[in-house]
């Protein structure tokens, strides 16, 4: 298990603004944040706030207007698009509000295919991905669509896709934002156990309280500053 | 690649799992693949025609036709003949006294009908046009028993025989054995007034080549007859020339005209290929082909736009998926691959079925074997698509090697009921029977044509799939992932 006290990924004074015609919306208005390796951070604040626009950014999905990203010593806006879809690809694994599986795919093969986006598929690959399936408590649903998968299954699914490529980071938007009691509380052990065994660093956006309750630390956004 | 075949296929599949492919992607071949079958049918159609017309027109036509500008006789023609018949590639030439004739039915005054006469040698003649082949009856111009009863029981004076069109024949009535009379010259009497040079022919035979313009026009005399009534003794007006290969007469006409050696008093010489004669038709054919292939290559860019709007509708309806394949780190490469390679099978698909289909029509089309009737199609066809019909509801919902077997039958079926149903057409349907008298829609396949048709069919399906991938490619991830 690595090191607790690196640090993972360095945001310095990240700004994002949208602009509509002649008007700016400044949703982030510098941000600073150090994230350690296998920490597992969760974000909270007012809906509206910024929340899901940090995590596309910290996550390459989106650029930011002003400030930098640091993932080691690598500022990953200064990469080629080839090469951050690379990056996204290897290193960093998303869990959303909504699944966001791929309807036409089995929840095996939705499971593998960030592997297969840079393998030519392979046995090992399904292996792994059935692996996953199974530890996330899926063993039986391999060859199951989503439409055939209730809400905590999908995202269960969702979130052992995430994990295929073994990514450093792993950041998840309100992943349990959609579901019942129940399966949230199924997704959060999930999640605790993870974290726990592989050491990888989670990055959580949520409003449940219970889960921020129990995690490393939290951080609070309000203003578009970081606030706690 | 590997990854983005195992996107694409997946998508021309149709969502619910029974069948094999969507309607959409069944729709879009179908546009191409009805595009490249017409246009290698009609490009067929009309190869076979131009290609028909010249093998039917060049069978009793002479390849060459020389002659002095205004028509006039010149002597010395057998000469001529041997040092044209000397030139490289020419088979042989024949002598003609040609002209226009007016023909008069019996007991009348007035002109019934205008005709061209051939005064040949037939035994010359047969080398250049090969006339006798196309004669019913008799080719004996002087001696034929015909003539002799004619000119017994007519008591008239009979110039000689003639062999008409058949097509002639029958819009005169002339029987074998009937009198013919033809106008030679009108002359003057002294008197101010013109009357009738009548000579009196015996038909002795038709003439059928199934060339309109011949069977319909004209009527053949022997030279000497010719010679003698036109008092032009040892003269004649024309020269036939055939060649051993049609397609070289622009050159060799020339030759002709310097072999001919005509004077200066005699006149200009013109040797006329039959290029030229029949110039306005082939032309018109020309035009149309490129007409058509016009027409072609919009059908077949209406199907482009199909495949565009197939492609633009999937990338619609994948935004979401595009975003999370980009979050997953697929590259905008990646993407474009995907959307290309969906309208490229459609493409290729399309493109191939139509060759078949195009080529399976032309086949069909030029079979000139009997087929079963109409009937059986009904008799045969219905029970088994019933039956098919009522199996595939089951089927369909099973999987693999039954749903192939009742998809092979299924297309046996079809195939045979196409086969029953498409038959030989007639041109005389087509109301081509004027030019061209068969009863054989001539197809001939030009395979660099087709060839070609392929290679531009999938040239436009390529080209029609850039723009949609393209949008594809350049969804920004996060847009894509909240796309609803
Ligand atoms: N693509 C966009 N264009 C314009 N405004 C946007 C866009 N995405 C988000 N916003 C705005 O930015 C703000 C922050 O959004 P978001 O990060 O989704 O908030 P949170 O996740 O904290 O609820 C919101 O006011 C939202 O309306
Ligand atoms: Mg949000």
């Amino acid at each position: 298990m690595s090191n607790r006290s690196e640090t993972l990924i360095r945001i310095v004074d990240l700004h994002k603004s949208y602009y509509d015609g002649e008007s700016e919306l400044r949703v982030l208005q510098g941000i600073d944040l150090e994230i350690k390796t296998s920490e597992l951070l969760a974000v909270i604040g007012a809906s509206g706030v910024g929340k899901s626009t940090l995590l596309h950014i910290m996550g390459t999905l989106d650029r930011p207007t002003a400030g930098q990203v640091l993932y080691g010593d690598q500022d990953v806006f200064t990469m080629p698009e080839a090469e951050l879809a690379r990056f996204r690809n290897q290193e960093v694994g998303f869990v959303f509000q909504f699944h966001h599986l791929l309807p036409e795919f089995n929840a095996l093969e939705n499971v593998a295919m960030a592997a297969l986006i840079t393998t030519p598929s392979n046995k090992a690959i399904y292996k792994e991905a059935a692996a996953l399936l199974e530890y996330v408590g899926l063993a039986e649903r391999l060859s199951h669509y989503p439409s055939q998968l209730s809400g905590g299954e999908r995202q269960r699914v969702a979130i052992a896709r995430a994990l295929i490529n073994k990514p450093k980071v792993v950041l998840a938007d309100e992943p349990t934002g959609n579901l019942d009691r129940r399966s949230s509380e199924a997704v959060h052990e999930l999640l605790w156990d993870l974290n726990a065994k592989s050491g990888q660093t989670f990055v959580i956006v949520t409003h449940n309280s219970e889960l921020a309750e129990q995690v490393d630390r939290v951080v609070k956004l309000a203003d578009g500053k970081v606030v706690l | 690649m590997k990854f983005e075949w195992f996107i694409a296929s997946r998508y021309l599949r149709s969502r619910r799992k029974q069948s094999f492919i969507s309607i959409i992607s069944i729709i879009s071949i179908g546009g191409v693949a009805l595009g490249v079958a017409t246009v290698i049918l009609v490009i067929a159609v009309l190869d076979g025609v131009e290609h028909g017309l010249k093998d039917r027109f060049l069978s009793n036509e002479a390849h060459v036709a020389l002659h002095i500008f205004d028509h006039s006789f010149f002597k010395d023609y057998q000469e001529r003949i041997q040092r044209i018949e000397a030139i490289e590639n020419v088979v042989a030439a024949s002598p003609v006294v040609f002209a226009q004739i007016g023909v008069f039915p019996e007991h009348s005054n007035t002109i019934q009908d205008v005709i061209y006469i051939k005064g040949i040698d037939p035994a010359q003649e047969d080398e250049v046009t090969g006339f006798s082949t196309y004669v019913t009856g008799s080719t004996d111009f002087q001696n034929s028993e015909l003539i002799e009863k004619a000119a017994f029981i007519r008591d008239e004076t009979i110039a000689g025989g003639i062999i008409l069109g058949g097509r002639l024949a029958t819009r005169l009535g002339a029987m074998k054995g009937d009198v013919l009379r033809l106008l030679i010259k009108l002359v003057d009497i002294g008197t101010g007034s013109l009357t009738p040079d009548l000579a009196n022919f015996v038909v002795i035979g038709f003439y059928e080549s199934e060339m309109e313009a011949y069977d319909s026009n004209f009527g053949f005399i022997h030279i000497d007859t010719a010679q003698k009534l036109y008092n032009q003794q040892n003269r004649v007006n024309f020269i036939f020339v055939r060649l051993t290969d049609a397609e070289l007469a622009p050159q060799i006409a020339t030759k002709i005209e310097d072999a001919a050696d005509f004077s200066v008093l005699e006149g200009m010489p013109n040797a006329r290929t039959w290029m030229e004669a029949q110039a306005a038709l082939f032309s018109a054919l020309q035009l149309e082909k490129i007409a058509t292939v016009i027409i072609e290559a919009l059908i077949i860019l209406v199907a482009s736009f199909n495949i565009a709007s197939t492609l633009i509708m999937t990338v619609m309806e994948k935004t979401k998926d595009v975003g999370t394949l980009r979050t997953l780190g697929a590259s905008r490469g990646n993407i474009m691959r995907i959307f290309m390679i969906q309208g490229s099978v459609i493409g290729t698909l399309g493109t191939m079925i139509g060759t078949g289909l195009g080529l399976s029509i032309c086949w069909l089309l030029s079979t000139n074997t009997e087929r079963p009737s109409y009937w059986y199609i009904l008799a045969l066809v219905v029970p088994i698509v019933l039956q098919f019909l009522m199996a595939s509801r089951h089927a369909l919902r099973s999987k693999g090697g039954w749903k192939f077997a009742v998809g092979v039958l299924w297309l046996i079926g079809v195939g045979f009921a196409l086969y029953c149903a498409v038959r030989p057409i007639s041109l005389v349907d087509l109301g081509l029977s004027q030019i061209y008298q068969t009863h054989q829609l001539p197809i001939k396949i030009n395979w660099v044509f087709v060839i070609f048709i392929n290679l531009l069919s999938f040239v436009i399906c390529w080209f029609a799939t850039l723009y949609p991938a393209w949008q594809a490619a350049n969804l920004k991830p996060v847009e894509a992932l909240q796309h609803e």
